[in-house]
């Protein structure tokens, strides 16, 4: 059913999480606050201690993986994906994410436009301990940057711009 | 404060004095964030600032993700790495690896834990997992006497446990491992870390245990290239002679050929390269037999034929 009669979709936020450096656990949150142009606020892609900050990237200020991944990860390989072990800051529900590259959306007050697909990388099988990299192939989630800033909360709608 | 985005950034909250030569370091997230988790038996690499890359022990409990807690023996006549940390302050930050074991509990009824003098460090963290899944274990401890075992505040702990057993040389009561070789039961494993001497004789005495056998080799064994023979680098084509005395990385090294190592002692795998041809004399300890068909760690394995091909 959707929510908006011109969206074409309509998904949700079911996760938050960032981390202040590279390698550290991800913290899930309630809310998260989103800078335009430079990130969210104390996560480490906005602060440059990101593992790939010395690699800087205007596209990769928020990132973003579907819930469905997870699910999947579950029921076809038996992989338990913690909340924010995909090391994303948003999970969502029901959000296209590999359409959205190179189009903007809307999530609560903000707007971000996708940049380019997230590709996994063995830094998450470090982390974890779990065989993931195969399994994330082409659905890694998306990178994204930050048209407009505000708050955004847990259950958030989300929408085409 | 420094960014090191590629390791992990801890600061020394505290150093603790322990015996004969060891202070125990307790590292934490500057701000307290959660460090990576990490499970029984597992170490750790720390970057000191003269640019050594160290392997240490995790001491903690791995439930416990707030902290790292690392023994360090300033090991007299050493290369150097013990020293420098031992000279490092509270409050310094010091970079470190993700953990990772190549000393993990397998699933089994029983286990036996054999530790010699440092080799107490990677036990500690297993001890409160053991005790959780309820199994039986019992650990025994060798040691010159009673003040110079490493870590007793930890281990302390299990005192009334009946499962500790202590071998003093000084005593003149020293570990037969013969014996507690013989003992060892078919759905029991054997762990064992120490030094080379102890391990070198667990390995010739426990061939009968095959993959019961766990060992987790400190510091550094002097296993040079003991024949001459030729690295060729299949990419670039280059020819570079290894001298007798010359570990294969080393002169690498000489030839001005980049290649990443990091523990030098045939533990941490960051050298492993891919070679092509040649018959290689493998000196690591964590390789699998799989991965040794195709790979070689150049910092401390050499060359049984004149010639070893490398993918470089």
């Amino acid at each position: 059913m959707l929510k908006n009669s011109s969206a074409k979709w309509s998904g949700t936020v079911k996760g938050l999480h960032r981390t202040p450096r590279s390698f550290l656990p991800m913290k899930n949150f309630e809310s998260l606050s989103l800078v335009a142009g430079i990130g969210i606020e104390g996560d480490r892609h906005a602060t440059g201690e990101a593992f790939h900050s010395d690699r800087p990237e205007e596209g990769r200020q928020i990132t973003l993986f579907e819930v469905e991944t997870i699910e999947a990860l579950l029921r076809d390989h038996n992989i338990t994906l913690n909340p924010g072990d995909h090391r994303r800051n948003v999970t969502t529900r029901d959000v296209p994410l590999n359409h959205l590259v190179g189009k903007r959306f809307r999530i609560g007050e903000t707007v971000l436009e996708g940049t380019r697909l997230s590709t996994p990388c063995r830094h998450i099988e470090q982390i974890t301990g779990l065989e993931l990299f195969n399994q994330l192939l082409n659905r890694s989630g998306l990178n994204a940057k930050i048209i407009i800033g505000g708050n955004i909360f847990i259950n958030d709608t989300i929408e085409p711009e | 404060m420094r960014k090191n985005i590629h390791s992990v950034t801890t600061q020394i909250k505290s150093i603790q004095v322990d015996c004969d030569g060891v202070k125990i370091f307790t590292l934490t997230d500057p701000e307290g964030w959660p460090l990576p988790t990490f499970t029984s038996g597992a170490h750790l690499d720390v970057y000191l600032p003269s640019g050594k890359v160290r392997q240490y022990s995790l001491c903690g409990d791995p439930i416990d993700n707030c902290q790292y807690i690392i023994a360090v023996r300033d090991e007299k006549g050493g290369r150097g790495g013990s020293n420098e940390i031992h000279g490092l302050k509270e409050g310094m930050i010091l970079p470190v690896s993700l953990p990772r074991s190549h000393f993990s509990l397998v699933d089994t009824e029983r286990y036996v834990l054999i530790a010699g003098g440092i080799g107490i460090t990677p036990f500690l963290s297993m001890l409160p997992v053991l005790n959780r899944l309820n199994v039986e274990w019992e650990l025994h401890v060798c040691a010159r006497d009673e003040w110079s075992v490493p870590c007793r505040n930890i281990l302390n702990k299990y005192s009334n446990s009946g499962r500790i057993f202590k071998h003093f040389s000084l005593q003149g009561n020293r570990l037969s491992l013969e014996s507690i070789i013989k003992g060892i039961g078919e759905k029991e494993h054997l762990y064992c870390c120490g030094p080379s001497s102890m391990i070198k004789e667990a390995i010739q005495k426990g061939v009968k245990l095959g993959d019961r056998l766990h060992f987790e080799l400190f510091g550094y064994d002097d296993t040079l290239a003991e024949a001459v023979y030729e690295v060729v680098l299949e990419k670039s084509g280059r020819v570079i002679p290894v001298p007798m005395g010359q570990t294969m990385l080393g002169a690498l090294r000489i030839a001005g050929v980049k290649v990443p190592a990091s523990c030098e002692g045939g533990i941490c795998l960051e050298c492993k390269t891919r070679y092509l041809g040649g018959s290689p004399i493998h000196r690591d300890l964590v390789m699998s037999a799989d991965d040794r068909k195709d790979f070689i760690t150049p910092c401390v394995s050499a060359c049984a034929s004149e010639r070893l091909v490398l993918d470089l």
